[in-house]
């Protein structure tokens, strides 16, 4: 058989997409759904975090910049062996590679939100506290209307930030083998020995989803932001 | 069984990680301030170029630089053959870009009226800045620097995907040579937190003690 010259960069990127975009689209269908996850489930545990820091108990505190330090001081891919591996030799749970890894994704992104939210909750002036103290509020509700709504409105800037790490640093779960996109990748560029355009491909890709998702973060932020009220965190 | 063998093995590890994120973060302190001076002054409407570096750089993960460098480029630059050097590149040419944010942060909270004065007194506009703002402004830079470098040592944890034989790399292979599987990793990710602790806690109090001795802000 006569082996065909190889294709220009061109080319080849049409024909490799045209062959493989269902495992390109489901790379990327993973990554942003553990990238939401994590997200999703960081924001609970960054709230409670921040609130427990801001107005908790002692040991409430001590065991929050345990958790907060444990998951800022550690690299993910650490992070995600250890509960992959580690967890189940400890416990006997055994779970899979995807909740292992959306359930780690959740508890390291929760560390780097709580830093945030509690900027955000310290940015609400004191004064404010006292305030609705003396109209008669309670604490909850003091939380309720005065805090949180400020608060979250200040925090989607640096938010956005974590978006983006949080969704790049997703890669990481090559590690457990989950088929997201940089490992789908690793595997087309394995099997086509076309490693540069296929890479590059996935930088684009990457690169269009992050550009993307900042432009629509700002423009939330351009509409619900309160005028004046702008930290820089 | 995880013995006093077994950590003394994995020990092994840190000077790799050591030397991936402090070569790395030399090479991005040497993009760095060329990429803020760029952007900052603009000098024949390059500022565009910093621009894209930055945005390129924040919007792609750091492995797939790393595996588009080792596996992809390798053919045409024969220094990323070495998955070490490949690793470290990637990360200092992200760091770079990195670095050129917390520069261009600290020069602009130096500030406006210091370039004025110092115009005033005759100098040039390049001299003002080399003279007066960059050395206040690399005070100023100390914190974020020392996030960046912890940063960097986590993110050398990226090179064991490549196989550089690094702390991680050397947990996996102790974990899989002794069955043990919960202190490896643990013991790693402790070592991690030990390392990066002092260094970006030591350059945050040196920025705060500089700035209070040369009374900046």
């Amino acid at each position: 058989m006569k082996t065909a010259a190889p294709l220009d960069p061109i080319s080849f990127i049409i024909s490799f997409v045209t062959e493989y975009y269902p495992f390109i689209i489901e790379g990327f269908l993973t990554t942003v759904e553990m990238t939401f996850l994590g997200l999703a489930g960081g924001f609970v545990l960054g709230i409670l975090s921040a609130l427990g820091d801001v107005y908790g108990t002692r040991l409430m505190k001590v065991i929050i910049a345990g958790y907060v330090e444990f998951f800022r001081g550690s690299p993910l891919i650490v992070q995600l062996l250890f509960f992959y591996f580690s967890i189940p030799a400890l416990t006997g749970l055994n779970w899979d590679a995807f909740t292992a890894g959306a359930v780690t994704l959740m508890l390291n992104s929760g560390a780097y939100q709580k830093g945030y939210f509690k900027g955000a909750i310290e940015a609400v002036f004191k004064d404010q506290l006292m305030a609705a103290k003396s109209l008669g509020m309670t604490f909850r509700q003091t939380l309720r209307h005065v805090v949180l709504p400020q608060a979250l409105r200040i925090v989607i800037p640096p938010w956005t930030n974590e978006y983006i790490s949080l969704g790049l640093s997703t890669s990481a779960l090559i590690v457990l083998g989950i088929r997201e996109l940089t490992n789908i990748s690793k595997s087309i560029a394995a099997q086509t020995f076309r490693p540069l355009e296929v890479y590059l491909f996935a930088s684009a890709i990457y690169f269009i989803w992050i550009t993307v998702s900042m432009r629509i973060f700002d423009w939330i932020y351009e509409k619900v932001k309160i005028p004046g009220l702008e930290v820089s965190m | 069984m995880f013995t006093l063998e077994n950590f003394l093995f994995l020990l092994q590890g840190v000077p790799n990680t050591l030397a991936i994120s402090f070569l790395s973060f030399a090479l991005g302190f040497a993009l760095g301030i060329p990429t803020a001076i760029v952007k900052q002054f603009s000098p024949y409407g390059l500022g565009y170029v910093a621009d894209a570096y930055i945005s390129v750089m924040r919007g792609i993960p750091v492995l797939v630089i790393m595996l588009l460098f080792h596996f992809g480029m390798a053919g045409i630059i024969p220094l990323f053959k070495s998955a070490f050097l490949s690793a470290t590149f990637a990360l200092g040419l992200r760091s770079g870009a990195f670095q050129s944010q917390i520069f261009r942060g600290a020069i602009n909270a130096v500030g406006r009226q210091q370039m004025m004065a110092a115009t005033s007194l005759g100098m040039s506009r390049w001299q003002a800045f080399r003279h007066v703002i960059l050395p206040q402004a690399f005070i100023v830079a100390l914190p974020g620097l020392g996030s960046e470098i912890a940063l960097l040592i986590k993110d050398s944890s990226y090179a064991f995907v490549l196989g550089v034989l690094e702390l991680t790399k050397y947990s996996d292979i102790v974990r899989k040579a002794t069955r043990s599987f919960l202190y490896p990793y643990l013991i790693a990710a402790i070592l991690y937190i030990i390392i990066t602790f002092p260094v970006a806690n030591y350059l945050d109090r040196l920025g705060s003690r500089l700035k209070t001795k040369y009374g900046l802000r």
